[in-house]
């Protein structure tokens, strides 16, 4: 039991020791320094020979006693610190600079002593006053630069940052380990502009080398075109020549081929000439010569036929004539004799005309009778030839009326012969037309 | 101890590396080997008017507090 209770306590011991162990020794890490401060916690300044009034600590551990010293870490990490700054060149050009600035507290004793006076209960604000600081300080290294050298000059940049904040750096116990321009905005197009010489005579001459490219390809090609064109040429030239050869001698071929021919037509024409005139020209003329001479026959026998004819026709008329005139005398005597014989007895003669003319005399009676219109004979059909009886016997009592009727008649006859023989046309002698 | 911590954390007499140019009128920086790690130091020339490029070796000659290093040309 007294052993269990040995060990017990010795174990509560070792508990109890590792708590206190625990609570009075403070290990600082690689990246944090132990500001130690309170009794007895003074060391000297290595380098300036003078007391700091507090401990610093960095590496190891220290015995941090409870209630007579207090112990607070500072981190030495890097911090990291935006910055965005609106500024004007050297030249007066205003640009729009975007950094970035990382910086750490110091290793040596003297930058961690600053930085802790400074910032040991601050340390999560240091990269808002950090900001500010380097703001002004970026605005002062821009205004000494030019556009080219934030571009292109990083050792001037780098230069320029150590001198202008180093001193203040030092007084704050910081170390700038690197200030980096993420990004340059110039409103007036000034660094497009610094770019475009460039990128134009790039561009040019990629145009020119383009350009010839293309022409000396077309030159190869229009080149090529033109010696493929002779050649067809020349060859079409040569099949024409060798096609007009062939079409010549073809022609010659032919040409005596017609030429034979044509002799042999002329000799065929010769010889049909030849048979034509022994098998139908000599019969023919045989026959023309055969009827010639049986026409000739025949015409004589015509000729003396006609001649015949003629005499006797000539003989016959000769006769005929003769007859005629002796009865021409014959029938001349018998009506002077019969003209003697009127001469002495006109009444006779007349009688016998109105005898001839009695139809046209009745038709002129009956014309009385044309101009009544209603006639009412009492005694029927003997009155109408009672009546026309002593019409008629009263027209061949009035002889004298009938005798005159005819001369009338007579003369009217003479005179419609008279007029249409010898009308006289007067031959109108029309000045004008002269 | 403390004296041989102290000679650790010397940084006169270090030998350096210019990355900033160091002339009149400019601030220069080194980068110093020191604590087990590399430091950047604002840098001026020890000798007056003395101009050292980038890239050049300089031994420290001078410090002051906290970031501050006078320095030399140490190549010849």
């Amino acid at each position: 039991m007294p052993i269990v209770a040995v060990a017990i306590g010795a174990v509560v011991a070792i508990i109890v020791l590792i708590i206190i162990f625990k609570a009075i020794w403070r290990v600082a890490e690689p990246n944090e320094a132990l500001i130690i401060s309170g009794l007895g916690a003074k060391a000297h300044n290595r380098d300036t020979a003078e007391s700091l009034g507090f401990k610093i600590t960095t590496g190891k551990g220290t015995m941090v006693l409870p209630g007579f010293q207090t112990c607070r870490r500072l981190s030495l990490d890097t911090r990291v610190s935006g910055l965005e700054v609106t500024c004007v060149t050297s030249q007066g050009i205003k640009v729009h600079v975007r950094g970035v600035v990382i910086y750490k507290v110091g290793d040596d004793f003297s930058s961690i002593a600053n930085a802790a006076r400074r910032f040991l209960d601050q340390q999560k604000m240091m990269d808002d006053k950090t900001h500010q600081l380097f703001a002004g300080h970026l605005r002062s290294i821009v205004g000494n630069l030019t556009v080219e050298d934030l571009l292109r000059d990083r050792d001037r940049l780098t230069n320029q940052v150590r001198t202008s904040s180093a001193d203040e750096m030092g007084k704050l116990g910081l170390v700038v380990d690197s200030l980096q321009i993420q990004d340059i905005e110039d409103e007036v197009g000034y660094i497009d502009n610094l770019g475009k010489p460039n990128s134009a005579a790039v561009a040019s001459a990629a145009r020119i080398a383009e350009a010839q490219r293309n022409q000396e390809a077309t030159q190869a090609e229009q080149m090529a075109e033109q010696a493929n064109a002779a050649q067809i040429r020349d060859t079409e030239i040569k099949k024409r020549q060798y096609q007009g050869q062939v079409d010549q001698a073809a022609a010659e071929a032919r040409q005596q081929v017609i030429t034979k021919e044509t002799k042999n037509a002329e000799l065929e024409a010769d010889r049909r000439e030849k048979a034509l005139e022994a098998e139908v020209r000599k019969p023919a003329d045989a026959k023309a010569y055969e009827r010639v001479t049986l026409a000739e026959a025949e015409r004589k026998a015509a000729v003396a036929q006609a001649q015949a004819e003629a005499e006797a026709t000539k003989i016959n008329g000769q006769a005929e004539a003769e007859a005629t005139r002796m009865k021409g005398i014959a029938e001349a005597e018998a009506i002077k004799a019969r003209a003697d014989a009127l001469a002495e007895n006109q009444e006779a003669v007349i009688a016998q005309q109105l005898a001839e003319r009695w139809p046209e005399i009745v038709e002129a009676g009956a014309g009385v009778f044309g101009n009544v219109d209603n006639m009412v004979v009492l005694n029927g059909a003997e009155g109408v030839e009672d009546m026309l009886a002593k019409a008629l016997t009263l027209g061949g009592t009035g002889l004298g009326v009938a005798r005159q009727l005819l001369s009338t008649m007579n003369g009217q006859r003479s005179a419609d012969a008279s007029a249409s023989n010898g009308k006289l046309v007067p031959v109108e002698s029309d000045p004008d037309t002269k | 101890m403390a004296r041989a911590w102290a000679k650790e954390d010397a940084v006169v007499g270090r030998q350096g590396r210019v990355t900033g140019k160091i002339g009149p009128g400019l601030v220069g920086e080194v980068m110093i080997p020191i604590r087990g790690g590399v430091e950047a130091f604002y840098a001026y020339s020890a000798i007056q008017g003395e101009e050292i490029p980038v890239g050049s070796l300089v031994v420290v000659m001078d410090y002051h507090p906290p970031r501050t290093v006078y320095v030399s040309s140490a190549s010849i």
